[in-house]
């Protein structure tokens, strides 16, 4: 999708929220600039990444289970997960901070590498609602789970895990929409959002009417798939955090979301693969940090763990041409995925840290409905298991800055349900610029 | 796909959301009305803050006072406190810049966003000393604005406290006579204690300090600061940095001073090299505490100085 259409949209529900949330400021106090405060300005900031790659050994490139819907909408090979052996840039970006008096703050962020420059987060956030209320609307990342709503340069290690790149996409859930949180006036940190997403890039894959396939034998076959208007994707979630004192720290959140529709196709010389239906998701995310009071994070903790479980239940539907079924292959099913990860981080001496991080991906692993065989009979596949474990030292010289090895033995299984272990290693430098905004918990 | 179709999907639920936010605002129970919820980023503040509100006052201090408030997390705990406060004190100049701004924002409450009567920032209200991190490099930490550790300066502390009187006077008119009576009284004691407390020491004292974090100390002690354990703000001493200070304060007389929570390990080197006594000295009061914690925070950096 063209960059401006991305712009645009947010522009419009940028322009909603504001509509909406003037006659609420009207009510609440007048605003007034104080002489001396800063924070009205544009902020920018550039991240700058470097990642050499090394594979030792190849496994298996792709975990069984998860070709569809995975990747979609990323046909221009835009992907954050696999390098090439040898220096990469990594994932670079440019963000824009500002806002309107003490009404909205404004984000821009544009994420970008040799070849591509997409519009990753352009969203404003209301910042005067009364009554614990706040509104985000335009493109960002989902703030379900825990590293869905961080960049990667927040995160522990150099990759996305497995369960949120694999359920979600490259990027992570990235839609265009709006989000409603609450955040309770109580004395533990307890906070309740919604979003109401466009729902085509990520998590669900739509296609719409209208598309046509040419197969080798020249016969065109019409789509089957019907027309949703967006929001096609609505999702919810609830984040609590109890005052644990100076030394601890915790969030515990809980999130879920339902697609209305699920369009997906694969198109072949023989004919078309068309899956059409709805799916939903549902995870548990936890986070606690330890801090020992020490300087540059000597003595501190982090532990991170996330599980997420999807359903897309569809009708599925093989044609040899506009009307011929081909074979058996025709029938309603369910995919039920889902996987995990719990990552530790220790600094171990001022400066430096370094972390574990185990995952499992398809612990329950059926896959979309297809067909099998010759004769095209109908088929609901069950995949094994795929496992990755993670190992990892940071260095940060300076604050801005830091330098990061990374050893990851993945343990994969294929869709014969053979097993093999590949290693990699990533070595990961990164660099802030300019003004870098405060970190989030 | 139908663009206006979807907009008007868009406004509906946010009309709703909309209608629901305002009925929770006008049925949630009013605040207790008396007492002024007050968020402090730092136990100095926070010391000021209790002294002046007295039992007006409610005061939650953030920034555990042990630690360096530059590096925290803007935790949801903090959110929490800031969700239901009427007025966030806040040192400024970049202390805080590293989680405050966050932590706003998560709180979602407009009463205490920047320009609003209900936040106060410290920086604005006096003025500060040169921040030595303009002179080097950029290397990520620099305070444009001045050196923002100007709590270890009780006369400074004296001038912001005056400020918040008055701010606290303008949230709640009813007590703003009370609170500028006590703002003015803790004004006399923080400039009668500096004086007192200069006058024991020794003149003409020298210091290493670790961070600029006691550089204001120059401001109300006979003390001059002659080194940074640092090589850079922000980055850890060097050998090699530590031997140059060595070198050039050799045969001289002073002592080094640093925080609680920094490595103690610069200051030793110094002690073996120049036989200077070292001392770990806190930044920020115990929490809990009014004034008198400030003062007696006072009084250590002072006694870590040569006595008359």
């Amino acid at each position: 999708m063209p960059n401006h259409t991305n712009l645009f949209r947010p522009a419009l529900g940028g322009l909603t929220a504001l509509a909406l949330a003037v006659p609420a400021s009207a009510t609440a106090q007048q605003w007034e600039t104080r002489a001396g405060d800063r924070n009205w300005g544009l902020d920018i900031s550039l991240i700058l990444e470097g990642i050499y790659y090394n594979e030792l050994s190849h496994g298996i490139s792709e975990p069984a289970g998860f070709d569809d819907g995975h990747d979609h909408g990323h046909g221009d090979g835009h992907d954050h997960g696999g390098f090439d052996d040898g220096f990469n840039l990594g994932h670079n970006e440019l963000a824009f901070e500002a806002n309107l008096g003490d009404l909205f703050d404004g984000f821009l962020m544009l994420g970008f590498d040799e070849d591509h420059l997409d519009v990753e987060e352009a969203y404003l956030t209301t910042r005067a609602l009364p009554g614990g209320f706040q509104v985000k609307a335009g493109k960002f990342l989902s703030d379900i789970g825990y590293i869905n709503s961080r960049h990667g340069h927040d995160w522990d290690f150099v990759d996305r895990p497995l369960v949120n790149e694999y359920l979600f996409g490259d990027h992570g859930l990235q839609e265009t929409g709006v989000q409603a949180t609450w955040l309770a006036p109580t004395a533990t940190y307890t906070k309740l959002g919604v979003e109401l997403l466009q729902g085509d890039n990520s998590f669900i894959p739509y296609q719409g009417s209208g598309g046509s396939h040419t197969t080798n034998a020249g016969d065109e076959i019409g789509s089957s798939f019907s027309d949703v208007s967006g929001p096609r994707l609505v999702t919810a979630f609830a984040k609590f955090g109890p005052d644990l004192g100076p030394d601890h720290a915790a969030q515990f959140g809980i999130s879920g979301g339902y697609a209305r529709t699920w369009q997906e196709e694969t198109e072949h010389g023989s004919g078309l693969e068309e899956w059409d239906g709805d799916a939903w998701f549902a995870g548990l995310d936890a986070v606690y940090k330890y801090s020992s009071g020490r300087a540059y994070g000597h003595g501190d903790w982090r532990l991170q763990g996330e599980y997420f479980y999807r359903e897309i239940d569809v009708d599925y539907q093989r044609r040899e041409d506009q009307t011929t079924i081909a074979g058996n292959a025709q029938g309603s099913g369910k995919a039920r995925q889902d996987g995990l990860y719990i990552q530790g981080v220790y600094g171990f001496a001022p400066r430096w840290e370094a972390g574990l991080r185990s995952e499992a991906l398809g612990l329950t692993n059926r896959g979309l409905p297809t067909n099998e065989g010759s004769e095209r009979n109908f088929a609901e596949p069950s995949f094994g298991t795929s496992y990755r474990h993670s190992a990892q030292i940071t260095f940060r010289p300076v604050e801005p800055v830091f330098l990061r090895a990374q050893l990851s033995q993945n343990d994969f299984v294929d869709e014969d349900g053979d097993r093999d272990r590949g290693l990699e290693f990533m070595l990961q430098l990164n660099v802030a610029l300019g003004a870098h905004g405060a970190h989030r918990f | 796909m139908s663009f206006s179709k979807t907009r008007t999907r868009i406004t509906r639920t946010l009309a709703a959301v909309a209608s629901v936010a305002a009925l929770t605002f006008i049925l949630l129970p009013a605040q207790a009305a008396a007492g002024l919820n007050i968020v402090a980023t730092t136990s100095s503040l926070g010391a000021l803050a209790r002294e002046i509100g007295g039992d007006e006052a409610e005061v939650r201090v953030l920034a555990p006072p042990d630690r360096d408030a530059h590096y925290l997390d803007a935790r949801p705990s903090f959110m929490a406190a800031l969700r239901r406060a009427d007025l966030l004190l806040e040192m400024g100049a970049g202390l805080e810049e590293g989680w405050l701004p966050a932590a706003q924002r998560g709180a979602r409450n407009r009463a205490i966003n920047s320009g609003q009567p209900g936040h106060f920032r410290a920086a604005d209200k006096v003025e500060l000393r040169r921040s030595i991190t303009k002179d080097g490099p950029n290397m990520g930490h620099v305070h444009e604005e001045g050196n923002p550790h100007f709590n270890a300066d009780p006369l400074r502390m004296a001038e912001i406290g005056l400020a918040l009187g008055e701010r606290m006077g303008e949230l709640r008119p009813d007590h703003a006579e009370a609170f500028m009576e006590r703002a003015e009284a803790a004004a006399e004691r923080l400039r009668e204690h500096a004086e007192k407390l200069a006058e024991r020491v020794e003149p003409d004292q020298r210091i290493v300090v670790y961070h600029e974090d006691l550089d204001y100390l120059e401001e109300w002690l006979p003390v001059e600061i002659v080194g940074y354990l640092e090589p850079a703000p922000g980055i850890p001493p060097t050998a090699r940095h530590l031997r140059s200070l060595v070198g050039d304060l050799e045969g001289t007389d002073g002592a080094v001073l640093y925080a609680v929570f920094q490595p103690e390990r610069g200051a030793e080197f110094l002690e073996r090299h120049l036989g200077w006594p070292t001392h770990a000295v806190r930044l920020d009061p115990p929490d809990e505490k009014a004034l008198e914690g400030y003062l007696e925070l006072m009084t250590t950096w002072a006694e870590a100085l040569s006595q008359r």
